[in-house]
Protein backbone atom coordinates (compact mmCIF):
# COMPACT_ATOMS: atom_id res chain seq x y z
CA UNK A 1 0.00 0.00 0.00
CA UNK A 2 0.84 3.68 -0.74
CA UNK A 3 1.57 4.33 3.47
CA UNK A 4 2.28 8.15 2.60
CA UNK A 5 -1.39 8.28 0.81
CA UNK A 6 -2.63 6.17 3.74
CA UNK A 7 -1.75 8.01 6.27
CA UNK A 8 -2.94 11.51 4.57
CA UNK A 9 -6.91 9.70 3.76
CA UNK A 10 -6.75 8.54 7.53
CA UNK A 11 -5.76 12.02 9.09
CA UNK A 12 -8.67 13.55 6.74
CA UNK A 13 -11.02 11.33 7.99
CA UNK A 14 -10.01 12.02 11.19
CA UNK A 15 -10.35 15.51 10.78
CA UNK A 16 -13.20 15.55 9.26
CA UNK A 17 -15.04 13.46 12.17
CA UNK A 18 -13.66 16.40 14.65
CA UNK A 19 -14.90 19.06 12.57
CA UNK A 20 -18.23 17.47 12.58
CA UNK A 21 -18.02 16.76 16.59
CA UNK A 22 -17.48 20.40 17.44
CA UNK A 23 -19.92 21.46 14.94
CA UNK A 24 -22.43 19.40 17.10
CA UNK A 25 -20.73 20.73 20.35
CA UNK A 26 -21.08 24.07 19.29
CA UNK A 27 -24.89 24.37 17.66
CA UNK A 28 -27.02 21.17 19.14
CA UNK A 29 -29.07 22.29 22.52
CA UNK A 30 -29.73 18.61 23.56
CA UNK A 31 -27.54 17.99 25.98
CA UNK A 32 -27.18 14.10 24.96
CA UNK A 33 -26.26 14.88 21.61
CA UNK A 34 -23.62 17.15 22.75
CA UNK A 35 -22.10 14.53 24.66
CA UNK A 36 -22.18 12.16 21.50
CA UNK A 37 -20.54 14.91 20.01
CA UNK A 38 -18.01 15.42 21.84
CA UNK A 39 -17.51 11.02 21.84
CA UNK A 40 -17.26 11.72 18.23
CA UNK A 41 -14.64 14.04 18.85
CA UNK A 42 -12.32 11.72 20.60
CA UNK A 43 -12.87 9.18 17.90
CA UNK A 44 -11.23 11.34 15.10
CA UNK A 45 -8.55 11.58 17.52
CA UNK A 46 -8.57 7.53 17.87
CA UNK A 47 -8.52 7.64 13.94
CA UNK A 48 -5.46 9.69 13.71
CA UNK A 49 -3.56 8.17 16.01
CA UNK A 50 -4.15 4.86 14.96
CA UNK A 51 -2.88 6.14 11.03
CA UNK A 52 0.20 7.69 12.88
CA UNK A 53 0.83 4.39 14.62
CA UNK A 54 0.50 2.48 11.41
CA UNK A 55 2.47 4.81 9.51
CA UNK A 56 5.63 4.57 12.34
CA UNK A 57 5.12 1.35 12.56
CA UNK A 58 4.98 1.11 16.11
CA UNK A 59 2.36 -0.06 18.83
CA UNK A 60 2.36 3.74 21.10
CA UNK A 61 -0.47 5.05 19.09
CA UNK A 62 -2.72 2.60 19.68
CA UNK A 63 -1.61 2.29 22.88
CA UNK A 64 -2.40 5.94 23.92
CA UNK A 65 -5.86 5.21 21.51
CA UNK A 66 -6.25 2.30 24.79
CA UNK A 67 -6.37 4.71 26.93
CA UNK A 68 -8.36 7.62 25.19
CA UNK A 69 -11.34 4.82 25.21
CA UNK A 70 -10.77 3.97 28.67
CA UNK A 71 -11.19 7.79 29.56
CA UNK A 72 -14.07 8.01 27.05
CA UNK A 73 -15.61 5.57 29.16
CA UNK A 74 -15.17 7.18 32.74
CA UNK A 75 -16.30 10.33 30.98
CA UNK A 76 -19.66 8.74 29.93
CA UNK A 77 -20.21 7.38 33.49
CA UNK A 78 -19.37 10.98 35.13
CA UNK A 79 -21.20 13.15 32.47
CA UNK A 80 -24.29 10.79 31.78
CA UNK A 81 -25.00 11.18 36.14
CA UNK A 82 -24.23 14.59 35.21
CA UNK A 83 -27.40 15.01 32.90
CA UNK A 84 -29.36 12.61 34.91
CA UNK A 85 -29.36 15.32 38.21
CA UNK A 86 -29.68 18.00 35.65
CA UNK A 87 -32.80 16.30 34.25
CA UNK A 88 -33.78 15.39 37.49
CA UNK A 89 -34.08 18.99 38.29
CA UNK A 90 -35.51 20.53 35.09
CA UNK A 91 -37.47 17.69 33.65
CA UNK A 92 -35.81 18.11 30.44
CA UNK A 93 -32.17 17.99 28.05
CA UNK A 94 -32.48 21.69 27.08
CA UNK A 95 -28.60 23.43 28.07
CA UNK A 96 -30.15 26.39 27.67
CA UNK A 97 -32.09 26.19 30.39
CA UNK A 98 -29.08 26.52 32.80
CA UNK A 99 -28.18 29.85 30.88
CA UNK A 100 -28.49 31.70 34.03
CA UNK A 101 -25.21 30.07 34.86
CA UNK A 102 -23.19 32.07 31.94
CA UNK A 103 -20.85 35.11 32.67
CA UNK A 104 -22.12 38.28 33.63
CA UNK A 105 -22.89 40.63 31.05
CA UNK A 106 -23.72 38.00 28.17
CA UNK A 107 -26.84 38.78 26.45
CA UNK A 108 -29.95 35.65 26.97
CA UNK A 109 -30.10 33.17 24.50
CA UNK A 110 -34.35 33.73 23.96
CA UNK A 111 -36.35 31.41 21.78
CA UNK A 112 -38.49 33.75 19.96
CA UNK A 113 -39.92 31.92 17.62
CA UNK A 114 -40.17 27.99 17.96
CA UNK A 115 -41.09 25.91 15.07
CA UNK A 116 -44.01 23.44 14.82
CA UNK A 117 -43.73 20.32 16.24
CA UNK A 118 -43.76 17.45 13.36
CA UNK A 119 -47.51 16.28 13.71
CA UNK A 120 -46.95 12.32 15.11
CA UNK A 121 -49.97 11.16 13.71
CA UNK A 122 -49.16 12.36 10.02
CA UNK A 123 -48.19 9.72 8.14
CA UNK A 124 -50.11 6.79 9.28
CA UNK A 125 -52.72 5.32 7.11
CA UNK A 126 -56.35 6.11 7.99
CA UNK A 127 -58.80 2.59 8.01
CA UNK A 128 -61.88 2.17 8.22
CA UNK A 129 -63.45 0.81 10.97
CA UNK A 130 -64.46 -2.70 10.10
CA UNK A 131 -65.50 -5.91 12.25
CA UNK A 132 -66.55 -5.80 16.08
CA UNK A 133 -64.57 -4.69 19.07
CA UNK A 134 -63.35 -7.70 20.22
CA UNK A 135 -64.74 -9.15 23.59
CA UNK A 136 -62.06 -8.70 26.44
CA UNK A 137 -61.51 -11.24 29.14
CA UNK A 138 -61.54 -9.15 32.60
CA UNK A 139 -58.36 -9.91 33.59
CA UNK A 140 -57.40 -7.86 30.34
CA UNK A 141 -59.47 -4.53 31.25
CA UNK A 142 -56.32 -3.41 33.33
CA UNK A 143 -53.83 -3.83 30.48
CA UNK A 144 -51.46 -0.96 29.91
CA UNK A 145 -50.14 -0.60 26.41
CA UNK A 146 -47.89 2.22 27.77
CA UNK A 147 -45.89 2.93 31.54
CA UNK B 1 1.16 30.18 -1.32
CA UNK B 2 -1.97 30.60 -3.35
CA UNK B 3 -5.28 27.99 -1.92
CA UNK B 4 -5.97 25.27 -3.72
CA UNK B 5 -9.05 25.77 -5.70
CA UNK B 6 -10.85 23.04 -4.90
CA UNK B 7 -10.20 23.09 -1.26
CA UNK B 8 -11.93 26.15 -1.27
CA UNK B 9 -15.15 25.39 -3.21
CA UNK B 10 -15.06 22.21 -0.75
CA UNK B 11 -14.98 24.26 2.09
CA UNK B 12 -17.54 26.52 0.65
CA UNK B 13 -19.23 23.74 -0.03
CA UNK B 14 -19.41 21.66 3.29
CA UNK B 15 -20.58 24.63 5.52
CA UNK B 16 -23.19 25.53 3.57
CA UNK B 17 -24.42 22.43 3.80
CA UNK B 18 -24.41 21.62 7.24
CA UNK B 19 -25.70 24.96 7.70
CA UNK B 20 -28.81 24.08 5.81
CA UNK B 21 -28.99 20.53 7.64
CA UNK B 22 -28.73 22.00 11.03
CA UNK B 23 -32.30 22.15 12.83
CA UNK B 24 -32.83 25.94 12.28
CA UNK B 25 -36.11 27.51 12.47
CA UNK B 26 -37.33 27.13 8.78
CA UNK B 27 -37.48 23.85 8.19
CA UNK B 28 -36.89 23.71 4.64
CA UNK B 29 -33.81 22.78 2.54
CA UNK B 30 -32.48 20.40 4.30
CA UNK B 31 -32.64 17.51 1.14
CA UNK B 32 -30.42 20.87 -0.68
CA UNK B 33 -27.84 20.63 2.59
CA UNK B 34 -27.27 17.05 1.95
CA UNK B 35 -27.01 17.31 -1.73
CA UNK B 36 -24.04 19.89 -0.92
CA UNK B 37 -22.42 18.08 1.11
CA UNK B 38 -22.33 14.75 -0.41
CA UNK B 39 -21.09 16.72 -3.60
CA UNK B 40 -18.46 18.56 -1.17
CA UNK B 41 -17.18 15.07 0.17
CA UNK B 42 -17.52 14.17 -3.56
CA UNK B 43 -14.82 16.72 -4.23
CA UNK B 44 -12.66 15.72 -1.32
CA UNK B 45 -12.82 12.62 -2.45
CA UNK B 46 -11.63 13.12 -6.05
CA UNK B 47 -8.50 14.52 -4.72
CA UNK B 48 -7.06 11.71 -2.46
CA UNK B 49 -4.56 9.66 -3.32
CA UNK B 50 -5.75 6.11 -3.68
CA UNK B 51 -4.44 4.11 -0.50
CA UNK B 52 -4.12 0.87 -1.80
CA UNK B 53 -1.32 1.00 -4.89
CA UNK B 54 -2.41 -2.25 -6.61
CA UNK B 55 -5.31 -3.47 -4.86
CA UNK B 56 -8.90 -2.69 -5.69
CA UNK B 57 -10.59 -3.73 -2.78
CA UNK B 58 -8.75 -2.10 -0.29
CA UNK B 59 -9.39 1.22 -2.30
CA UNK B 60 -13.23 0.30 -2.69
CA UNK B 61 -13.33 -0.38 1.09
CA UNK B 62 -11.33 2.42 2.10
CA UNK B 63 -14.23 4.75 0.49
CA UNK B 64 -16.80 2.89 1.32
CA UNK B 65 -15.71 3.07 5.34
CA UNK B 66 -14.84 6.29 5.26
CA UNK B 67 -17.98 7.48 3.27
CA UNK B 68 -19.97 5.88 5.25
CA UNK B 69 -18.29 7.05 8.88
CA UNK B 70 -18.31 10.78 8.21
CA UNK B 71 -22.25 10.49 6.64
CA UNK B 72 -23.20 8.82 9.96
CA UNK B 73 -21.33 11.65 11.67
CA UNK B 74 -23.28 13.89 9.66
CA UNK B 75 -26.29 12.81 10.75
CA UNK B 76 -25.89 12.10 13.76
CA UNK B 77 -24.94 15.60 14.34
CA UNK B 78 -28.00 17.34 12.29
CA UNK B 79 -31.43 14.64 13.05
CA UNK B 80 -33.54 16.16 14.88
CA UNK B 81 -34.33 13.09 17.09
CA UNK B 82 -31.54 12.22 19.76
CA UNK B 83 -32.47 8.69 19.97
CA UNK B 84 -31.74 8.45 15.68
CA UNK B 85 -28.45 10.77 17.10
CA UNK B 86 -27.48 7.83 19.43
CA UNK B 87 -28.22 5.54 16.28
CA UNK B 88 -26.63 7.20 13.71
CA UNK B 89 -23.47 7.66 15.98
CA UNK B 90 -23.50 4.01 16.38
CA UNK B 91 -22.81 3.86 13.07
CA UNK B 92 -20.29 5.61 12.86
CA UNK B 93 -18.38 3.94 15.27
CA UNK B 94 -18.91 0.31 13.44
CA UNK B 95 -17.75 2.04 10.20
CA UNK B 96 -14.34 3.49 12.35
CA UNK B 97 -13.68 0.35 13.64
CA UNK B 98 -13.96 -1.03 9.95
CA UNK B 99 -11.51 1.55 9.04
CA UNK B 100 -9.07 0.93 12.10
CA UNK B 101 -9.34 -3.01 10.78
CA UNK B 102 -8.13 -2.03 7.31
CA UNK B 103 -5.33 -0.50 8.74
CA UNK B 104 -4.28 -3.37 10.74
CA UNK B 105 -5.73 -2.57 14.22
CA UNK B 106 -7.60 -5.51 14.62
CA UNK B 107 -7.69 -5.14 18.85
CA UNK B 108 -8.72 -1.56 18.83
CA UNK B 109 -11.50 -2.70 16.11
CA UNK B 110 -12.82 -5.00 18.37
CA UNK B 111 -12.68 -2.99 21.45
CA UNK B 112 -14.23 0.01 19.43
CA UNK B 113 -17.37 -1.95 18.77
CA UNK B 114 -17.73 -3.65 22.30
CA UNK B 115 -16.98 -0.12 24.61
CA UNK B 116 -18.46 2.44 22.11
CA UNK B 117 -21.43 0.84 20.33
CA UNK B 118 -21.92 -2.01 22.95
CA UNK B 119 -21.79 0.28 26.26
CA UNK B 120 -21.84 3.88 25.69
CA UNK B 121 -24.36 3.73 23.00
CA UNK B 122 -26.74 1.95 25.08
CA UNK B 123 -26.01 4.22 28.21
CA UNK B 124 -27.40 7.33 25.97
CA UNK B 125 -30.31 5.08 24.55
CA UNK B 126 -31.10 4.35 28.63
CA UNK B 127 -30.79 8.23 29.57
CA UNK B 128 -33.02 9.18 26.56
CA UNK B 129 -35.31 6.77 27.57
CA UNK B 130 -35.30 7.70 31.13
CA UNK B 131 -35.46 11.58 29.93
CA UNK B 132 -37.67 11.85 27.29
CA UNK B 133 -40.43 9.53 27.10
CA UNK B 134 -42.17 11.64 24.65
CA UNK B 135 -41.67 12.54 21.49
CA UNK B 136 -39.12 15.84 19.75
CA UNK B 137 -39.25 18.35 22.16
CA UNK B 138 -38.85 22.32 21.08
CA UNK B 139 -35.09 22.37 21.85
CA UNK B 140 -34.31 19.48 19.25
CA UNK B 141 -35.55 21.68 16.75
CA UNK B 142 -33.57 24.79 17.06
CA UNK B 143 -29.77 25.57 17.49
CA UNK B 144 -27.50 27.72 19.12
CA UNK B 145 -26.07 29.70 16.08
CA UNK B 146 -25.99 27.16 13.33
CA UNK B 147 -24.34 29.63 10.54
CA UNK B 148 -21.16 29.96 12.94
CA UNK B 149 -20.73 26.62 14.02
CA UNK B 150 -20.85 25.71 10.63
CA UNK B 151 -18.17 28.40 9.30
CA UNK B 152 -16.30 26.95 12.03
CA UNK B 153 -16.26 23.48 11.31
CA UNK B 154 -15.94 24.39 7.40
CA UNK B 155 -12.77 26.37 8.19
CA UNK B 156 -11.31 23.56 10.71
CA UNK B 157 -11.15 20.88 7.99
CA UNK B 158 -10.20 23.98 5.41
CA UNK B 159 -7.06 24.40 7.39
CA UNK B 160 -6.56 21.04 8.65
CA UNK B 161 -6.24 19.80 4.82
CA UNK B 162 -4.11 22.58 3.85
CA UNK B 163 -1.88 21.67 6.55
CA UNK B 164 -1.88 18.26 5.08
CA UNK B 165 -1.25 18.72 1.43
CA UNK B 166 1.24 21.61 1.60
CA UNK B 167 4.56 20.17 0.20
CA UNK B 168 6.91 19.34 2.80
CA UNK B 169 4.85 18.59 5.80
CA UNK B 170 3.33 15.24 4.93
CA UNK B 171 4.35 14.06 1.62
CA UNK B 172 8.55 14.18 2.65
CA UNK B 173 8.09 12.43 6.22
CA UNK B 174 9.88 9.26 6.53
CA UNK B 175 8.57 7.09 9.02
CA UNK B 176 10.70 6.93 12.11
CA UNK B 177 12.66 3.94 12.02
CA UNK B 178 12.62 2.89 16.19
CA UNK B 179 14.85 -0.10 15.28
CA UNK B 180 17.57 1.35 14.07
CA UNK B 181 17.16 4.79 16.17
CA UNK B 182 17.48 2.21 19.56
CA UNK B 183 20.36 0.35 17.44
CA UNK B 184 22.14 3.69 17.47
CA UNK B 185 21.84 4.34 21.30
CA UNK B 186 22.61 0.79 22.06
CA UNK B 187 25.72 1.05 19.97
CA UNK B 188 27.22 3.10 22.49
CA UNK B 189 27.15 0.97 25.48
CA UNK B 190 26.91 -2.34 23.45
CA UNK B 191 23.69 -3.02 24.87
CA UNK B 192 20.44 -4.93 23.59
CA UNK B 193 20.60 -3.36 19.84
CA UNK B 194 19.18 -6.99 18.50
CA UNK B 195 16.37 -7.02 20.86
CA UNK B 196 13.94 -4.87 18.92
CA UNK B 197 12.11 -6.56 16.11
CA UNK B 198 12.57 -5.24 12.45
CA UNK B 199 10.14 -6.02 9.99
CA UNK B 200 6.45 -5.47 10.22
CA UNK B 201 5.67 -4.87 13.78
CA UNK B 202 2.36 -3.38 14.10
CA UNK B 203 1.06 -5.66 10.49
CA UNK B 204 2.77 -8.66 12.10
CA UNK B 205 1.48 -12.03 12.80
CA UNK B 206 0.32 -12.04 16.36
CA UNK B 207 -0.83 -8.59 16.94
CA UNK B 208 -3.09 -9.02 19.66
CA UNK B 209 -0.45 -10.69 21.69
CA UNK B 210 2.59 -8.21 20.79
CA UNK B 211 -0.51 -5.02 21.70
CA UNK B 212 -0.85 -6.85 25.65
CA UNK B 213 2.95 -7.59 25.68
CA UNK B 214 3.30 -3.87 25.11
CA UNK B 215 0.71 -3.15 27.44
CA UNK B 216 1.99 -4.94 30.11
CA UNK B 217 5.61 -4.40 29.82
CA UNK B 218 6.06 -0.55 28.83
CA UNK B 219 2.99 0.98 29.73
CA UNK B 220 2.27 -1.10 32.66
CA UNK B 221 2.11 1.97 35.26
CA UNK B 222 -0.27 4.13 32.47
CA UNK B 223 -2.78 0.35 32.77
CA UNK B 224 -2.64 0.74 36.16
CA UNK B 225 -3.26 4.48 36.49
CA UNK B 226 -6.24 3.72 33.98
CA UNK B 227 -7.70 1.68 36.83
CA UNK B 228 -7.58 3.67 38.99
CA UNK B 229 -9.32 6.15 37.32
CA UNK B 230 -12.18 3.53 36.26
CA UNK B 231 -12.33 2.83 39.78
CA UNK B 232 -13.06 6.72 40.79
CA UNK B 233 -15.34 7.18 37.99
CA UNK B 234 -17.09 4.78 38.84
CA UNK B 235 -17.44 5.66 42.44
CA UNK B 236 -18.24 9.58 41.74
CA UNK B 237 -21.23 8.47 39.09
CA UNK B 238 -22.23 6.45 41.84
CA UNK B 239 -21.64 9.46 44.34
CA UNK B 240 -23.29 12.20 41.55
CA UNK B 241 -26.53 10.23 40.55
CA UNK B 242 -27.50 9.52 44.35
CA UNK B 243 -27.50 13.05 45.12
CA UNK B 244 -30.69 14.39 43.05
CA UNK B 245 -33.24 11.34 44.67
CA UNK B 246 -35.39 12.66 47.06
CA UNK B 247 -34.30 11.29 50.71
CA UNK B 248 -35.97 8.59 52.04
CA UNK B 249 -37.78 9.04 55.46
CA UNK B 250 -35.09 8.07 57.87
CA UNK B 251 -32.00 10.69 56.35
CA UNK B 252 -35.22 13.37 55.76
CA UNK B 253 -35.66 13.00 59.60
CA UNK B 254 -32.15 13.17 60.71
CA UNK B 255 -31.54 15.79 58.72
CA UNK B 256 -34.29 17.83 60.11
CA UNK B 257 -33.37 16.86 63.77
Amino acid sequence: MNEVALLQNYLIVGGLLFAIGLLGFLSRRNMIVMFIALEMMMQGVAVSLVAWSRFHNNFDGQMLVIMIIAVAACEAAIALSLILILVRRSSNLDIAFWQTLREEGQEPTLDVEVPEPPDPHGDWPHLTPAGVDPELQPEQTGYRSRV
Amino acid sequence: MTLPTWLTIFAALFGLGLWLLLPRRIIAGRSAGAVLVTAALAVLASRMIPPGKESLTTNILFYALAALTVGSAICAMTFRSPVYCAIWFAVSVLATSGLLLIVGAQFLGVAMVVVYAGAIVVMFLFVLMLAQPEGLAFYDRLSFEPMLSSIVAATLVFMLTICLLTPGTLADTAPIDLAKAAGAAGAADGADADQSPAGPIVLGEHHVAAIGQRLFSEHLIAVQVVGVLLFAALVAAAAIAGQGRPMSDSTSAEGAS
